[in-house]
């Protein structure tokens, strides 16, 4: 089940390790190195700092993915008991489809010779700032992630360079959608495109809201904490 | 198992991409030649499968026919919200609508958005846009509301599924002419924003988001007893996405394959990258978990075709 396989995420290094490993940004070490001051060691952010090209991009994905689908297996493991069966079956069935996506992001980045992140292991990540003991907690953390997810995917779509994975990334896409959608609906019924995800007015009416990676990686730095993420060389157009 | 592998797949899509790319001239003078009112910034290196297309379209102009076609689906969809609402040409729906509230808002709520993606389309293609066809039919979808329902959810996810098979056609640099504006109109409001310099592919696909959002909730109508028919087959187990190529009573052509299959599976389709992901991934998944997960593109033939139904040219 994939429940129980929720801990082979990619990814068991401690934190003590991240900062050897590839994807973590020189920049943080570099900090550490220009202060001549041994009195006063500096604090240093441990951050991950994505790489440029598709490689950047496929990284940038599989964060958001393995922040959701942990978020999915820490609430079906201990669900709220108000939870209703048909709360629990979208739950169940969007966790299932996250990890899939991230099992074949991870796959698809090993097939070209890229490297999958591995800056901070999945226990780490924290969800402290829902209550994942209600069900409006839970629907809220989860619907959070997912319309973060879909403005993500809108605005880094442009950022592929290959046709190949472009069409990979729209196929995963429309069903963050779906996800956002079904999550909002359970939550409060025909919010599905209300006007914070989809504004009514303006240049961007009728559009699904947008967000570039500094500011999706700004919000998803909270699940991450103390580690930020960097946009680092991610392509910007 | 090729897994996406970039190069490996390009060739396979097109033997000659090598040469093309070898002369990045004659490609940035190819896909150069494009409607007035969209501007290319600058091709990029590599743009895959959607290369060979748009090299083999040869003169034509390309993204506005992509555009166009998308304009031609928002049109149909618009029309058929628009008219449902209205007593006048759906009087079969009247009392539906008219004695819930929930309801009403959420429809007219869809409306908005498809009459928003209208306007967009006919402002960024400018001088390029089509004219809209003489009318549309509907008649057999207005007959009550869980037909309204059937055909709306069919619409939505075949407006998904031609975005998608367009989303390789369009160059990740097009943008939308400088000094564009968009005029959208709400409960009698108009508003009017510029949209000068906005990215094709982009809001493209923010449109696609959109409608997979519509077809979620239009699902999540259907599940709900009061909305449901014997018709509708087993929607009260299934939420915003689809299983296998399950339509619970839409038109089968909306989920099936389109041409070449290859290309454009059917939605019950559970290989990505070569790889059958029921069993080659380190879970094991059922053939519905691992089709809902991904939602497949459809080939504009196909698309016009299932929707010719409903267009009077």
């Amino acid at each position: 089940m994939p429940e129980a396989s929720s801990s082979t995420a990619p990814s068991g290094l401690s934190r003590r390790t991240f900062l050897t490993h590839t994807g973590v940004a020189a920049a943080s070490l570099l900090l550490l190195t220009a202060c001549p001051d041994p009195e006063t060691p500096p604090v240093v952010t441990p951050t991950i700092s994505l790489t440029g090209g598709d490689e950047g991009v496929l990284n940038y994905l599989f964060l958001l993915e393995r922040v959701a689908t942990e978020l999915y297996a820490k609430v079906l493991a201990t669900p709220p008991a108000e939870l209703t069966a048909a709360d629990l079956g979208v739950l169940r069935d969007i966790y299932r489809h996250n990890f899939i996506h991230r099992e074949l992001l991870q796959l698809t980045m090993s097939a070209n010779g890229f490297t999958a992140n591995a800056g901070i292991s999945a226990q780490s990540f924290d969800y402290a700032s829902f209550t994942l003991t209600t069900r409006l907690g839970v629907l809220n953390a989860a619907q959070s992630l997912a319309d973060l997810t879909v403005a993500a995917y809108c605005g880094a779509a442009r950022l592929l360079s290959s046709g190949v994975l472009l069409r990979l990334f729209v196929k995963m896409m429309a069903v963050k959608a779906r996800h956002a959608a079904a999550l909002r609906d359970l939550r409060t019924p025909g919010s599905f495109a209300a006007t914070d995800v989809v504004p009514q007015t303006g240049a961007e009416a009728g559009l699904n809201q947008v967000l570039t990676p500094a500011e999706v990686l700004a919000e998803l730095s909270k699940f991450t904490s103390p580690v930020q993420l960097s946009v680092g060389s991610l392509p910007t157009s | 198992m090729n897994l996406f592998k970039i190069l490996a797949e390009l060739e396979q899509v097109d033997p000659e991409v090598a040469d093309r790319l070898n002369s990045r001239r004659s490609a940035l003078s190819a896909l150069g030649n494009i409607s007035k009112k969209i501007t290319l910034a600058s091709a990029p290196a590599i743009i895959g499968a959607a290369f060979n297309k748009t090299l083999a379209q040869g003169t034509g102009s390309p993204l506005a026919d992509v555009l166009n076609y998308a304009l031609l689906l928002e049109r149909l969809e618009a029309a058929y919200y628009t008219r449902a609402l209205q007593a006048s040409t759906a009087p079969a729906l009247a009392t539906a609508f008219s004695g819930n509230a929930t309801l009403r808002t959420a429809i007219e709520k869809i409306r908005d958005n498809e009459n928003a993606h209208v306007a967009l389309l006919t402002a960024a293609l400018g001088s390029a846009a089509a004219a809209a066809p003489t009318g549309f039919n509907f008649a057999a979808a207005y007959t009550d509301l869980p037909t309204f329902l059937t055909f709306a959810q069919a619409f939505e996810d075949l407006g998904v599924r031609a975005y998608k098979g367009q989303a390789g056609n369009i160059s990740r640099t097009a943008t939308v002419a400088a000094n564009t504006s968009v005029t959208v109109t709400n409960a009698g409001q108009s508003s009017t924003a510029s949209i000068g310099g906005a990215n094709v592919l982009q809001v493209a696909l923010q449109i696609h988001a959109t409608e997979a959002r519509h077809a979620a909730y239009i699902r999540y109508l259907r599940r709900q007893a009061a909305y449901a028919t014997a018709a509708s087959g087993s929607i009260g187990n299934q939420f915003g996405w689809i299983t296998g190529k399950a339509g619970n009573g839409a038109p089968a052509p909306v989920y099936d394959a389109g041409n070449p299959a290859t290309t454009f599976p059917a939605e019950d389709n559970v290989s990505q990258g070569g790889l059958n992901l029921t069993s080659q991934l380190a879970a094991t998944y059922t053939a519905a978990e691992v089709s809902e997960a991904f939602d497949e593109p459809l080939d504009s033939a196909t698309v016009r075709s299932i929707a010719s139904g409903f267009i009077i040219p």
